[in-house]
């Protein structure tokens, strides 16, 4: 049913080459020294990041600090300045959220980029409709379609045909995360996915997490939530006025240490960075 | 849960539209009773579809311009200078209507793709580029023949309009009936069809075809009355009139528009979160380009049936016309602040405004008050609006 569910698990397959073969493959994403800015203000200075297959890379840091900026230009949304972009190690030419697309590049984001006045059907399929030969919208196939994906992640989604304002946080969520998940994502950056959901809803987009990653999906997780730091992400990278202040192993630092990077941007005595996992 | 309500909530049915042609109804009855039986007769319906003709096409293309979050207020403008254009190329020109209406064409296009582009690639807010079209191009108006009345002299352009010889006759109006309600049938088989084949759960058959039979009686009792209606120097009834014909084109097609393609998608996506449309990939100024530049095919339309009706083109035609399709657009449903808003919504809406303004004709009532009555029409629409939407929890 998923489109992924063919792919072996990162790190339990042999032929994958043992344990933890993704350490050594090429990462999935290498951001060069990117760089933005918004008039004269530079909200992205000469940033470096990378992301694994089957990785999970936590991006911290206050509003304002760049990290919605960076991803978004992964994304296409914004376009990038200066510095380069490498989708497993080709460069790769990002412009619109199309060019996104197509390198496998989904986004969730934290004001649910979806149209209110539509319903979770043609939300599902906004911007990439299926058509008939005709080349007209094949709104039962599209139908049928977005109810399999729904049901996966919701069993109780029934109403996928009413506009989407009227869904409840988590009904749109599940909306949000199925565009990622339909479209066969290889790559996903999610913008504070649990920002607006109760905690049973916030367990399915950790559930999804896990998931997604065993299923060797990169995903850039920006996130003010320290149990999702330290429960879901592997690696976490922390930016300050624009600059990457340090990304090191979830495991090898402290809460406090983290929170230190955040609010004073001063990185943790005798840890070395990690630029792979 | 009680089961009917469950049946209905299955039905794609627009509640809202069901009411608006109950107040529809509702409106004719209560004119009728006033007039003495008056306003339901074959002739004043046939006065008013026509009448409503040309607000009724302009409103099918604001509707959509409205639902994306802009708006225009030059159409009146607009459909004034190319009207005056196409009438003074026929007339003092000598061209060939179709000619004539080609190069109107050319020009409502370029009008409306300017106006647009300052609008999609600029960013300036449509409010203000139309604004600003609305008095230029009365202006320009004016200028094409230097104020000068040009009369429409072609006895087939003229048909366009309405009028004497503007009917297709009783056996083209049944013809025009039967394939319409052939359609329908079709329709709803092949979507019962579809569903079926993609395992999505159809409604009852019994209910399909009661939703399919409401517009088929509609169709036919409207034929059935524009036969009815005979001009007394004539040996045969008017049968539908070409104006409303044209209308009713117009509004299917940009109904299929609506719901079957992508641009139509595209358009209520960017009404209902324009940042969410341009982050999945939407090309927003490409959509309000093509939105714009279908403005202007439905303004050559609408002045061409304006002309043909009027039998000339002069630099005042559609003044103040802007108003009325606005109008039409948010008594039928649609919503200033973008995102909502039904093609058929805008039919109801102009036919609503239209009987009103001639019921209170019909009862001598003076132009005065009429406006002060259409004008809280109007009001009523947009407090019925924010109230519906409160209550169903569509409030944005």
């Amino acid at each position: 049913m998923s489109p992924h569910a063919s792919l072996p698990p990162a790190g339990a397959d042999p032929a994958w080459g043992g344990p933890a073969p993704d350490r050594l493959s090429a990462p999935l994403v290498e951001m060069r020294q990117i760089g933005k800015s918004f008039g004269g203000v530079r909200a992205v200075d000469d940033v470096s990041l990378n992301l694994y297959p089957g990785e999970v890379v936590a991006l911290l840091g206050h509003n304002g600090a760049g990290k919605s900026t960076l991803m978004k230009m992964l994304a296409g949304a914004y376009p990038i300045d200066s510095g380069e972009v490498l989708i497993n190690g080709e460069k790769a030419h990002i412009r619109t959220p199309v060019d996104a697309q197509r390198c496998g590049i989904e986004s969730i984001y934290q004001t649910l980029a979806l149209a209110d006045n539509l319903d979770a059907v043609a939300n599902l399929f906004l911007g990439r409709e299926l058509l008939t030969r005709w080349n007209t919208l094949d709104d039962h196939r599209m139908d049928a379609e977005a109810r399999k994906v729904f049901h996966r992640l919701n069993k109780n989604f029934r109403n996928v045909r009413t506009p989407v304002r009227r869904l409840s946080g988590g009904q749109r969520q599940v909306v949000a995360i199925s565009r990622a998940i339909y479209f066969n994502a290889r790559i996903l950056i999610m913008d504070e996915p649990t920002a607006a959901l109760g905690p049973e809803e916030t367990a399915m987009v950790g559930n999804l997490v896990r998931q997604l990653k065993a299923e060797g999906v990169g995903i850039f997780l920006i996130t003010h939530d320290m149990p999702d730091v330290f429960g879901l992400s592997d690696r976490l990278a922390v930016m300050k006025n624009g600059r990457m202040v340090g990304a090191y192993r979830t495991a090898d630092v402290t809460e406090d240490e983290v929170l230190g990077m955040i609010i004073a941007g001063k990185q943790p005595d005798g840890k070395a960075q990690a630029h792979n996992f | 849960m009680s089961p009917v309500p469950n049946v209905l909530r299955q039905l794609a049915v627009d509640w809202r539209l069901v009411l608006m042609g109950a107040v529809l109804v509702a409106t004719a009855l209560v004119f009728n009773l006033l007039s003495g039986g008056l306003f339901l007769s074959p002739e004043n319906l046939y006065n008013i579809a026509q009448q409503t003709a040309v607000v009724g096409i302009v409103a099918t293309i604001v509707v959509l311009v409205i639902v994306a979050r802009h708006i225009d207020l030059s159409v009146g403008s607009v459909m004034g200078f190319v009207g005056v254009l196409i009438a003074t190329l026929m007339y003092t020109a000598g061209w060939h209507w179709v000619e004539a209406s080609l190069a109107g064409l050319a020009v409502a296009i370029a009008v409306s793709v300017y106006q647009g582009a300052l609008t999609a690639m600029l960013g300036v807010p449509s409010f203000v580029v139309t604004l600003g079209g609305l008095m230029s191009f009365r202006g320009a108006a004016f200028l094409v023949a230097d104020g000068k009345t040009q009369p429409v002299n072609d006895l087939f352009f003229q048909r366009l309009g309405g009028g004497f010889d503007g009917a297709i006759g009783v056996q083209a109006s049944w013809v025009l009936a039967a394939v319409l309600v052939a359609a329908l049938v079709l329709q709803t088989v092949l979507r019962r069809r579809a569903k079926a084949a993609y395992e999505v759960p159809n409604p009852p058959l019994w209910l399909d075809a009661l939703v399919a039979a409401v517009p088929a009686l509609i169709v036919v009792g409207f034929v059935a009355t524009m036969n009815a209606y005979q001009i007394p120097s004539k040996d045969e009834p008017q049968g539908v009139p070409i104006p409303v014909l044209i209308w009713g084109s117009v509004a299917l097609v940009l109904s299929f528009i609506v719901h079957r393609t992508r641009f139509g998608r595209y358009v209520f996506a960017m009404g209902g979160n324009p940042e969410a449309a341009a982050l999945v990939g939407i090309p927003v100024r490409r959509v309000t380009l093509m939105l714009f530049a279908l403005m202007g095919v439905l303004i050559t339309i609408a002045a061409m049936v304006s002309i043909a009706r009027l039998n000339d083109g002069t630099n005042s035609l559609g003044t103040g016309m802007e108003l009325y399709v606005i109008a039409a657009a948010v008594i039928g449903g649609t919503a200033l602040a973008g995102g909502s808003g039904s093609i058929l919504g805008s039919v109801l809406g102009a036919l609503i405004m239209q009987s009103i303004d001639s019921g209170l004709l019909l009862l001598d009532i003076s132009i005065g008050l009429r406006y002060v009555i259409i004008g809280q029409v109007l009001i009523a629409a947009v407090v019925f609006d924010v109230v519906y939407r409160r209550l169903t929890g569509d409030a944005s």
